[in-house]
């Protein structure tokens, strides 16, 4: 591709990458500040703020809760994402388009909508503060992601595979273990992975619904940043970064094994 | 015993009559085949067989029990599906494997079956191939393979050779044929090529438009239509319309405008004197015949052993005729008569 387009598209291409890119890339080398205010580019670099953070057990807490909730949410979502994909898919005309306009809704809806709305229903329950009342929430978030994703995996799936195995002689679970889930399992991996994300950097949910003892980690940074603006804040910030780049990575690989 | 009998087995789709209240009966170790345009019911009558579409009305009777409610893995069918549906996740030996999987068989004799199967098909040493690696002809006799190997009651095949090109289609027609004769089957086979059927078949029941016009062997449907769509999609035909002048003791008289001669033939069912109707003379029938009707030869077509001649009668008829290349007329005056005994005067039908 290089050399198509010419100097100046090339250009133009670098410098929307650059636009994209740059901002979350100047957040790395702050985490390896010395100086105990964030300043670009620092001026001297050292591993002092990722002492602090391991050391702080507020922030370990936090993380492995982020990963902890990411994980539930991403095992429900994609257990109940791919039901409704293969439900939907067996649907038709007009009662295909309102099941589908559901599933994407809460995509669609602005987040702080929801939050009001789930922590009303969340105070009433009793569930803010509480891992549950998280992973329900972020559940919901991943839900579409998943069952999207899926959907486009059965929608390139031969049904009639489905019918041979009938045919001869499987069960109707026995074809999805061994026929159906088989082949559209990258769907489902990246579903996983999208909701996986979808959970570990949600914001606007969390803070409504998280407590004292239950705090994500984007909800501890938002946190930190109120009082105090030290480097610890970018070093939980390139934590994520990582984790976001690894499933990325993860899920590129799976669709490459598949393909 | 795998008799199969439909009785009175319909199907619609919402207003569209696919298939109209439809008998048959394929008997034991029976190779029917339904033969017929696209979109004359005949998959559809497949597929309520297999079970994948309930009838809108009518039940099914396999063995003589009632199956029509039954789901299709209860039915121990074998599909073969147009496109083979194998699964491409699974090497050629777990796609033969997966019925005997299912019945839960011992590894041992599942080992044995599946093998066997593969050799039946000659596929023995593709056993560990994944299927998306394999050829059109090869994935094919997988599929064959795959529904084979359960011992299944029935066998229903949906235009299975319809994604091979014409050499390959050939041989495994015969193959598929002679598998049968080794071991007969109760099978259904779906196609809409007129040679593939009489090749295979038994029997073949010729569809069109949701109905069965005619069933019978091949040599009846061809020498005996039913009427002039059967002789039409089975073998080249000659159609001469007219109207009926005599009818009786199964013969009947055919004048056509245009042609000097009335056209004397075996009657089909259905035929009424003064009516409308057309008569057969297959191309074969056809023969030069000092006296006879004035032609000319206005194309030849060379088809090696034989050759085709298109003749125009003096009266604007356009007749096809077949004969051995040797024997063809030199000069392109000729003077042709037919085979009364080969001739047929047939209702005549509205093409759909």
């Amino acid at each position: 591709m290089t050399g198509r387009g010419g100097i100046g598209l090339n250009l133009f291409a670098a410098a929307m990458a650059a636009f994209l890119v740059l901002p979350i890339a100047a957040v790395v080398p702050a985490a390896f500040s010395q100086s105990s205010f964030i300043r670009l580019p620092p001026e001297a670099w050292s591993l002092r703020w990722w002492h602090v953070f391991l050391a702080d057990p507020s922030w370990r807490r936090a993380l492995v809760k982020s990963i902890e909730v990411a994980t539930w949410a991403a095992a429900l979502s994609v257990v109940a994402g791919t039901a409704a994909a293969l439900g939907i898919a067996r649907l038709r005309g007009t009662a295909r388009r309102l099941a589908l306009a559901l599933f994407v809704g809460p995509v669609v809806v602005p987040v702080i909508v929801l939050a009001v709305a789930l922590y009303a229903l969340a105070r009433s329950t009793g569930m803010v503060g509480t891992t549950a009342g998280l992973v329900i929430a972020h559940t919901m978030l991943a839900l579409p992601y998943v069952a999207l994703n899926v959907g486009v995996s059965l929608g390139m799936l031969d049904p009639r595979l489905g019918l041979a195995a009938a045919g001869l002689g499987a069960s109707p679970w026995r074809v999805f273990r061994t026929v159906t889930l088989p082949l559209i399992r990258p769907g489902v991996l990246g579903g996983a992975v999208f909701a996986f994300v979808t959970s570990f950097d949600e914001v606007v949910l969390s803070i409504f619904l998280a407590g004292p003892t239950v705090k994500t980690l984007p909800v501890r940074i938002w946190e930190e940043i109120r009082i105090e603006y030290t480097p610890v804040v970018a070093v939980a910030a390139t934590v994520m970064i990582a984790l976001a780049l690894a499933a990325a990575g993860a899920s590129r690989l799976f669709r490459r094994r598949a393909a | 015993m795998s008799t199969v009998r439909f009785a009175g087995v319909s199907r619609r789709f919402l207003e569209i009559t696919a298939l109209h209240p439809t008998d048959l009966e394929v008997r034991d170790g029976e190779f029917l085949t339904l033969l017929g345009p696209s979109g004359s019911g005949k998959t559809t009558l497949l597929t309520i067989c297999a079970g994948y579409l309930p009838p809108s009305g009518g039940r099914l009777f396999v063995g003589g029990r009632d199956v029509t409610d039954l789901a299709p893995r209860h039915r121990n069918i074998g599909m073969v599906f147009q496109n083979y549906a194998l699964f491409p996740h699974m090497t050629v030996f777990e796609n033969v494997a997966y019925g005997l999987r299912v019945r839960r068989v011992a590894a041992q004799e599942l080992a044995r079956r599946v093998g066997e199967a593969l050799r039946m098909v000659q596929l023995d040493g593709f056993a560990d191939r994944p299927v998306p690696m394999l050829s059109g002809g090869q994935q094919q006799r997988v599929a064959l393979a795959r529904a084979m190997v359960i011992e299944p009651d029935i066998l229903l095949m949906d235009e299975p050779l319809g994604a091979l090109d014409r050499q390959l289609r050939k041989e495994v027609q015969l193959e598929i044929r002679r598998m049968h004769v080794a071991r007969p089957r109760t099978t259904i086979y779906v196609t809409h090529d007129q040679e593939e059927a009489l090749v295979m078949s038994d029997r073949i029941a010729v569809m069109r438009a949701g109905r069965i016009v005619q069933a019978g062997s091949g040599r009846d449907l061809y020498e005996r239509p039913a009427d002039a769509f059967v002789a039409r999609f089975l073998g080249e035909s000659n159609l001469v319309a007219g109207t009926v002048q005599s009818l009786g003791d199964g013969r009947a008289v055919l004048a056509a405008p245009g042609i000097a001669r009335p056209i004397a033939g075996r009657a089909a069912p259905g035929l009424a004197a003064g009516a409308r109707a057309a008569a057969l003379i297959r191309p074969e029938a056809l023969r030069p015949e000092a006296g006879g009707l004035s032609a000319r030869i206005v194309e030849r077509v060379y088809l090696g052993e034989l050759a085709a001649l298109r003749l125009v009668l003096e009266g604007g008829h356009e007749l096809w005729c077949r004969c051995f290349s040797a024997a063809a007329p030199g000069e392109d005056k000729v003077e042709i008569g037919w085979d009364a005994t080969a001739v047929s005067i047939l209702p005549e039908v509205n093409e759909p």
